[in-house]
């Protein structure tokens, strides 16, 4: 572990804490939204359809309304308002609207006094469907569409099945590939992977007789459900409430306001009575917003001096039914990949198509990870043709702190060859390297990743994150604040950033977030924001109280204030530090004739970026940086991969609370490992064919391997105490580190993922009749 | 998604004798339940027609694990875990042992019944293949009587039986012969990851050895690789009388190769299937050619 270089001062950051919920939910106490009993609930269900594409002719709700226990039935004939979360693609509605566009797409809901009753009422509803041709591979999404009733939505490019398309060129890359010591080339594909959180989509919705909707959802971002809510109940913004209760796990598969979140809404308004929905497992995977599929064609030119000169991408990219954020998704498979590296020349065209497929989504690392895989195997590719190190290859081409990048992201601290030189040093890289004996290979790769968005997605001059603050005669502290904990610990890391500015211990801190009544709006847990924005609002906050309770120890002892601070509970004069007093009788003397301590601290982030089209896309108050060594073993019989230990250098700004930062690289890990290995949709026309845990194969803890985080702390000057983004970042190299780590073991290259033993083994037996045959002709000759 | 359950129906017998009466009295409509931990999978995926269940986990008789003179006896309802702790197991059939280590997870194996696993018949059954080289018979019961089957005659065809709809499995007994002339075996599973997952490829192989060096008993079992568990006689038959050699060994491996018929599926391909299974197979005989 490094030392932060600012020097640790007393206090809380830095320190290795249990999340503030860490107690309550190892025993049980932590109250998710399915915990949640409100008298007189009813049951919410949801019919789907079973066609990928289909003209709904007619729906009969009659029978199942008839049914004794069923309350309400909603159906789209009933409500057709459009939502979505980005502003510029809403093409979603609570439940289809004419026509249903995938498997699993919200035909009508019920709600019944039980699950028992809900379940026969849909089995009562009678849909009539004329079936369409459906679009499940994204070429076909490409092409014109004969009958535009058959495209998958009005809006889209032309008459294809195009949502967006992206094209951005910098410098001229035509000419760097032509004047290139040496160019390579790949077609990449990967496939379609979710999120696999723990706890199951869960809403509940009251509709009370005051006219109030309060709605308790597992969401990563209330404030955009609120949004969504207004538009499809056509309630005032202040009519409705939105709460998160504890969430158990998110990943980017809850950032979405989602259609059963707005059934349980209508639902409710018109039984007048509560109504909770939670999804079976199956249900969870068709609802799906996991990451994009993409098929990307990359070309990687190095000049003569061993710089990166030329990058071109083109992504083919996979977006499923709905745009969900898929707009942001098409521009980050391309603004995201040519950092870390300072490349002088990049393109990249980028097309997301719709099809008749479960919608994808926002996902860790979101849009990052499959052309950084691309790349980053690419890079490895260059090396070895050339002879040359692969991790010094890379240290020669970082992009340097304090610079712009060729697409005018501002980059601020950044601590990638350190992590690289750590990574190199503790793996034993230079002893390892093309050394280890046959079936053990050593890889390296690199990443970066933005530290929450810059540009937020609904325009407006309101901060991106406000925290309030409040201390009343107890003593105790109470934050609000708008953020979203889905298990990553921003709860943790308020309660610490406010902590360690008021000299206080974690006890006295109390933290109330995510109920858009009584916390200010916070644009939610998303694009690895919430420390960098929440915890800057948050120590602005607690700033002012400090100020409050440093002038009230100045008026007690006649001292100015300037000399006093805040630390173990007490308010100390340090040019005479026995004058002092403690916390609690300053706090009582600020109270004095006034009450409690009200304060209020807000983050914006400050402009920056080009002027050019898309020039928004990707632009980050800061950037993570990332460089990971991966060590793996590979069966030559099975071709099972064991991936042995990976040494996870990560530049985190400054690590607020070390095991937290090490529990997100360690998950990042896992996730990766995951696409990388097994995980991935099984299709058979539109049919999701394994939508559950037993046949969708994320990795159990006997594949996890060895992990030895390096945090690097290259401390961000605008960071709360330095610190940056930790959740995503440390994703994006495990896959392609363990990749070039494969290589390295037997010698096979990896185009397509999950990359399963069977392709492991056929590379193998390939390259033994490759050998054969030159072996062959050695013989002959 | 899965039916209501109103729409299921579930009977409780209170002994061995009161289930069978009701199973035959039902016409063959009620299928049994043990360990429940196939038909949960189902039942919550949807894939299961409502109908009518028997519980037997309840049955203590057919539950433990038991010796007689000549016999290994496991109850249909010993569970893996059972299996797994019983020291007689562990010495007498570690094949076996291995097997249910490999099953699920702890909470599975906690369930999961060895009777299931054979009733259930997926040919990927993680035990099937060691009962096969053991020998392994399978007593069966009704109203009508007791019978005793070989279980390498168990299976007439993907999931199917000589199970009667009346019958319920009592017992796998296992000679205490064939345990103690196993010889050296190896078992084998490939999945998609390390724990909890299906097999790809599972396997049992056992080599025993005469004085004279020459093989007296061989037993290749497989699962995964046709639509039942099966035991490979012709390369068991080829390799019977003979010494471990290098010709003998390929020649071996060429007969499994001719045996087999692997399929593609969801977990895997008919080659990878293929070409682990005689990788691991001449692996084995190669090892105990040199030990």
């Amino acid at each position: 572990m490094s030392e932060p270089k600012s020097g640790a001062a007393k206090g809380v950051i830095g320190q290795r804490l249990p999340l503030v919920d860490a107690r309550k939910k190892t025993t049980g106490e932590a109250v998710y939204t399915d915990d949640i009993r409100l008298p007189n609930t009813l049951v919410g269900k949801i019919l789907r359809s079973p066609h990928a594409h289909a003209r709904i002719k007619g729906i009969d709700t009659s029978r199942a309304l008839a049914l004794p226990g069923v309350a309400a039935v909603v159906t789209g004939a009933e409500n057709r308002a459009n939502f979505g979360v980005l502003p510029i693609s809403k093409d979603e509605t609570a439940l289809a609207v004419d026509k249903v566009i995938f498997v699993g797409d919200q035909v009508a809901a019920v709600a019944a006094e039980d699950e028992e009753i809900a379940l026969e009422a849909l089995g009562l509803i009678q849909v009539d469907y004329e079936v369409y041709p459906a679009f499940l591979q994204p070429e076909d999404s490409l092409k014109d569409v004969a009958d535009p009733a058959h495209k998958i939505h009005a809006r889209t490019v032309g008459e294809t099945n195009v949502h967006k398309q992206v094209d951005q060129h910098f410098g001229d890359v035509d000419a760097a590939l032509k004047d290139a010591r040496i160019v390579r080339r790949g077609h990449f594909e990967f496939g379609s992977v979710t999120h696999a959180f723990t706890e199951p989509h869960c809403v509940i919705a009251r509709y009370d007789t005051d006219g109030k909707l309060t709605l308790w959802s597992a969401t990563q971002v209330p404030h955009y459900v609120h949004r969504a809510l207004v538009e499809v109940t056509g309630l005032p913004m202040h009519a409705i409430r939105v709460i998160k209760p504890m969430v158990g796990g998110a990943f980017g598969g809850k950032s979405d306001p989602f259609p059963h979140e707005m059934a349980a809404a209508l639902l409710s308004m018109k039984s007048g009575r509560p109504v909770k929905i939670l999804f079976d497992r199956e249900e969870v995977f068709l609802s799906h917003h996991g990451r994009h599929p993409t098929k990307t064609d990359i070309a990687v030119a190095l000049d003569r001096d061993g710089k990166i000169s030329g990058l071109d991408l083109k992504v083919l990219i996979d977006g499923g039914a709905w745009g969900s954020f898929g707009v942001v998704t098409t521009y980050y498979n391309g603004v995201l990949s040519a950092g870390p590296y300072d490349v002088s020349n990049f393109r990249y065209s980028g097309k997301r198509v719709y099809t008749n497929k479960p919608p994808c989504g926002a996902m860790r690392g979101h849009g990052a990870v499959n052309s950084r895989f691309a790349f980053e195997v690419l890079l490895d590719e260059i090396a070895e043709e050339l002879g040359e190190d692969p991790c010094e290859l890379r240290l020669k081409n970082f992009l340097p702190e304090y610079t712009t990048t060729i697409n005018e992201f501002r980059i601020t601290s950044n601590g990638i060859a350190e992590g690289m030189l750590r990574a190199m040093e503790r793996s034993g890289w230079k002893e390892k390297y093309r050394q280890l004996p046959p079936g053990r290979g050593i890889g390296a790769a690199c990443g970066f990743y933005i530290s929450g968005s810059a540009l937020p997605i609904h325009w407006s001059k309101l901060p991106q994150s406000t925290v309030h603050l409040k201390i009343d005669m107890d003593g105790g502290v109470t934050v609000h604040a708008g953020t979203a904990d889905i298990g990553q610990g921003s709860d943790t890391m308020l309660a610490q950033c406010v902590a360690q500015v008021l000299g206080l211990p974690m006890s006295r801190l109390r933290v109330y977030t995510a109920d858009s009544d009584m916390d200010p709006v916070d644009l939610g847990s998303y694009s690895s924001r919430v420390t960098f924005m929440a915890g800057n609002a948050a120590r602005r906050a607690a700033e002012q109280i400090r100020t409050e309770l440093i002038e009230a120890a100045s008026r007690l002892t006649g001292y100015p204030a300037e000399g006093f601070v805040l630390e173990d509970e007490l308010v100390v004069y340090t040019p005479l530090p026995r004058i002092r007093m403690s916390y609690m009788e300053a706090l009582t003397e600020a109270l004095a004739d006034r009450g409690a301590l009200i304060a209020r601290g807000s983050y914006q982030s400050p402009p920056m970026g080009g002027k050019f089209k898309g020039a928004a896309a990707g632009l980050s108050p800061t950037y993570s940086f990332q460089s990971y060594i991966s060590e793996v073993t590979v069966d030559e019989e099975t071709g099972f991969v064991k991936v042995e230990k990976v040494w996870a250098a990560h530049d985190c700004g400054r690590a607020l609370n070390p095991i937290a930062v090490e529990g997100q690289v360690e998950g990042s890990i896992h996730m990766g490992l995951g696409q990388l290995l097994s995980e991935q949709f099984r299709y058979h026309d539109g049919n999701v064919l394994n939508p559950n845990l037993l046949d969708y194969k994320t990795l159990s803890a006997k594949e996890m391997p060895e992990v030895e985080c390096i945090l690097i702390e290259s401390g961000d000057p605008e960071g709360p105490f330095g610190a940056k983004e930790c959740g995503e970042g440390p994703l994006l190299p495990i896959l392609p580190s363990v990749a070039n780590a494969i290589h390295d073991a037997v010698g096979v290259r990896i185009r397509r993922l999950p990359v399963t033993p069977e392709d492991i083994l056929q590379g193998i037996q390939k390259n033994r009749m490759e050998r054969s045959d030159v072996a062959a002709k050695i013989r002959v000759a | 998604m899965r039916a209501p359950l109103s729409q299921f129906g579930v009977e409780s017998p209170s002994s061995l004798e009161d289930a069978l009466a009701r199973m035959e009295a039902s016409g063959g409509r009620l299928t049994p339940m043990a360990g429940g931990t196939d038909l949960y999978v189902y039942l919550n995926a949807g894939s299961i027609e409502p109908g009518r269940w028997i519980d037997i986990w309840g049955l203590d008789e057919l539950r433990g694990i038991a010796e007689d003179k000549t016999h290994y006896l496991l109850g249909a309802l010993t569970t893996y875990s059972q299996i797994r702790k019983s020291p007689v197991m562990q010495q007498a059939l570690p094949l076996l042992v291995e097997a249910a280590a490999t099953v699920g997870a702890v909470a599975i194996q906690n369930r999961g019944t060895l009777g299931g696993n054979i009733a259930n018949g997926s040919p990927a059954g993680d035990s099937l293949p060691s009962l096969l080289v053991y020998d392994a018979e399978i007593d069966v019961r009704s109203v009508r009587g007791s019978r005793s089957v070989p279980f390498h005659q168990f299976y007439t065809g993907y999931r199917a039986s000589v199970l009667a709809k009346d019958e319920l499995i009592e017992r796998i007994r296992i000679p205490k012969a064939a345990a103690a002339r196993a010889g050296a075996s190896r078992f084998i599973k490939v999945g998609t990851r390390a724990a909890q997952a299906i097999s790809k490829v599972v396997g049992a192989f056992a080599l025993h050895r005469g004085e004279d060096g020459k093989i007296d008993r061989c037993r290749v079992a497989l699962g995964s690789v046709a639509p039942v568990p099966c035991r490979m006689t012709q390369v068991e038959d080829h390799l019977t009388g003979q010494t471990l050699d290098g010709e003998l060994i390929a020649s071996a491996v060429e007969l499994l190769d001719e045996g087999i018929k692997p399929i593609d599926d969801i977990r895997s391909t008919a080659r990878y299937r293929r070409f682990v299974s005689l990788r691991v197979f001449e692996r084995f005989l190669q090892e105990s050619r040199e030990s």
